[in-house]
């Protein structure tokens, strides 16, 4: 009796701690964007939505922002197609070096993400195209292209490949098969790494740093550039709209496929 | 009306051929799933090929279908070879065994997929949809998506989907071993309904011996890629080929001896000192060779020791070792030292006789020559 009230007591306090350390940058990025002061303090200085005003009139930070949209939406297109076949050949086909294409495909991943943006930039850089936008769009999705391919295999996995023996059988050709049967069956592994993926260029920094220039900067990237010269809340204030976004994805996310879909990663 | 059209159908194609299955082999390196597969079905039989796990059944089936192609022989539906044929050109209908139903779609759009793939008029597929769920006994439950309906009725939708587009074939492979008992022996007199009503020519895949005797027209009986028996359900209980088929169908006893004397029809045969008389079932059989003869455990009659059993031909002495009470019968295990101590299982039917014996009772057995069948061991 004694022992499961404690063991209860302990499980508690444990999990309450976890989810403070969790959501404590969360809540100070968001006191700190509604203070009425002049400098970034949490508890905040008052409460006003100035720094809201001030980014909204800041045409560095809102083409930025923009600049990092289009950059998510490139990087999303591209991983679509590509993880969704790579994903659904790696779960139902029997493909050789399956194991191997899986190494190989985590590789810029594993590697350090300076080590991989150095690389691209070197790549990029001879091309001639550094500096322009939809590179660091693709270099976003040939970075995180395993969680794109990784949720399209989890869905993949589930399929029975009965279903396309069936959908063969009521007379579907190859081509339909896929498109009324494979494709809807993986869709929440598509829209769950389709998110993930736009997300994750949303943020990116570090490859973004390396690859963008003065007339290219990415949100992350600016707001990097901010805090070295002087720290404003407007920096708060646009982090928070930031979480708004990742938190918008969410949403959508557990409106489309249902958040334990992506949780249990199914 | 449905009705007339479907006797119509049948009476206009009296023994025409469906399916004939010619010398088909399949092997997997050295490994043969099937091999000389042969037989012919006629048109709107209901044809079950029974076996068990392994025996080659499902892979014949899946050839038929077209999912697999033979690696020997070849496969004619309606007089035309298909080996070369892809699964989605074939007028053949099929129930899968985890009924691969597609789960993002309705049930009446599961049923309609066929017909749009297969491009019937699109002005006609609501109508051809709601009388095949009509006839499923579905009328209704078209909106449904597929995790919104119990087994039974999945099994339903499965079955109007491979009958929507009115195929020549409808195969069935095993879609109902995960069901319970109950609503399984429902759903295999509902196979038989369906399949009389629209009379399409229909094989059937199971492990279930009752099943086959219940639903089937003809029973295939296969082991090991090969296939053992093919005859009428009544047949092939009653006249099992070889001992394997005995064995499979039905609940058998296997007294093994040695060949004494062979006439065109009897084998006389010597367990252990006792002589023992039976049919010669087997081609196969010559005087000295070993033998087993094989006896429904139904066909032995079971009285007290003493008893006079005097109609029967064969009458041995035993001692009751196990009696199971299972309602409409009791099953006796019963040691018989004359037969070298063999276990015989033995059926009593007579409800005013139930659980006359006891462990350790001696009790006498007795049965005729002709339920005896002698095969070569």
């Amino acid at each position: 009796m004694t022992g499961s009230k404690s063991k209860s007591f302990v499980l508690w306090a444990f999990v309450t701690t976890a989810l403070l350390m969790l959501s404590a940058p969360t809540v100070v990025v968001l006191g700190a964007s509604f203070t009425a002061g002049n400098i970034i303090t949490f508890p905040p200085d008052g409460l006003s939505l100035k720094w809201y005003g001030a980014i909204a009139q800041a045409s560095d930070l809102r083409q930025a922002f923009v600049r990092s949209l289009i950059v998510a939406t490139i990087c999303t297109l591209v991983s679509i197609p590509v993880g969704t076949l790579a994903g659904i050949a790696l779960a139902k086909y029997r493909v050789r070096f399956a194991r191997s294409i899986q190494i190989y495909l985590l590789l810029p991943f594993t590697i350090p993400l300076i080590g991989s943006g150095i690389g691209m930039m070197l790549v990029l850089g001879n091309m001639g195209v550094l500096g322009k936008l939809w590179p660091v769009g693709i270099a976003c999705a040939v970075i995180n292209l395993p969680f794109m391919i990784w949720a399209v295999t989890a869905s993949a996995s589930n399929l029975s490949p009965d279903l396309e023996l069936a959908a063969a059988n009521c007379g579907a050709p190859p081509l339909q098969r896929f498109l009324y049967i494979t494709l809807p069956a993986v869709l929440p592994g598509v829209i769950t790494g389709s998110l993930l993926m736009f997300i994750l260029a949303l943020n990116e920094f570090l490859v973004s740093l390396l690859l963008v220039d003065a007339r290219s900067v990415t949100l992350p990237v600016q707001i990097y550039n901010s805090i070295r010269s002087i720290i404003t809340p407007d920096l708060a204030a646009i982090s928070v709209v930031f979480i708004a976004c990742a938190g918008l994805a969410i949403a959508l996310l557990d409106r489309l496929v249902g958040l334990d879909i992506f949780l249990k990663s199914k | 009306m449905g009705v007339v059209a479907a006797d119509v159908r049948r009476a206009g194609s009296i023994d025409q051929v469906a399916v004939s299955v010619k010398d088909v082999g399949m092997a997997f390196g050295d490994v043969h799933a099937v091999r000389n597969a042969s037989f012919d079905l006629p048109q709107g039989r209901f044809l079950t090929i029974l076996g068990p796990s392994g025996s080659g059944k499902t892979t014949l089936l899946r050839m038929i279908a077209g999912f697999d192609r033979p690696t020997s022989g070849e496969i004619f539906i309606n007089g035309q070879p298909v080996s070369a044929v892809p699964p989605h050109k074939r007028a053949i209908g099929m129930v899968f065994q985890k009924l691969a139903l597609f789960p993002h779609m309705t049930a009446a759009e599961n049923v309609a997929f066929p017909l749009k793939m297969r491009r019937h008029d699109a002005r006609t597929i609501p109508e051809k949809v709601e009388r095949y769920l009509d006839l499923v006994r579905l009328g209704g439950y078209g909106d449904r998506r597929i995790n919104e309906l119990s087994g039974g009725q999945q099994q339903r939708v499965a079955i109007a989907r491979a009958l929507v587009f009115e195929p020549d074939l409808l195969l069935l492979d095993e879609p109902l071993a995960a069901l319970d008992r109950k609503l399984r022996e429902e759903m295999q007199l509902e196979f038989r309904r369906i399949q009389k009503e629209l009379g399409v020519t229909t094989i059937n895949v199971t492990h279930d011996q009752r099943e086959a005797l219940v639903v089937s027209d003809e029973i295939i009986v296969m082991n090991g890629g090969a296939i053992q028996q093919k005859a009428r359900p009544v047949d092939a209980y009653r006249a099992p080929s070889n001992a394997f088929v005995a064995n499979f169908i039905g609940v058998t006893n296997f007294l093994e001896g040695r060949i004494v004397e062979l006439t065109s029809t009897q084998a006389v045969f010597e367990s252990n000192g006792v002589r023992l008389v039976g049919i010669a079932a087997d081609a196969a059989l010559a005087a000295g060779l070993s033998c087993s003869g094989a006896l429904r455990a139904e066909q032995i009659r079971i009285a007290p020791r003493g008893g006079r059993l005097d109609d029967l031909e064969t009458v041995v002495d035993g001692q009751v070792v196990d009696c199971i009470f299972e309602g409409d019968r009791v099953v006796y295990e019963i040691r018989v030292p004359d037969l070298a101590g063999v276990l015989m299982r033995v059926f009593d039917h007579d409800p005013e006789s139930h659980l006359q014996f006891g462990p350790g009772d001696e009790v006498r057995l007795g049965w005729n020559a002709r339920d005896m069948h002698v095969f070569q061991k």
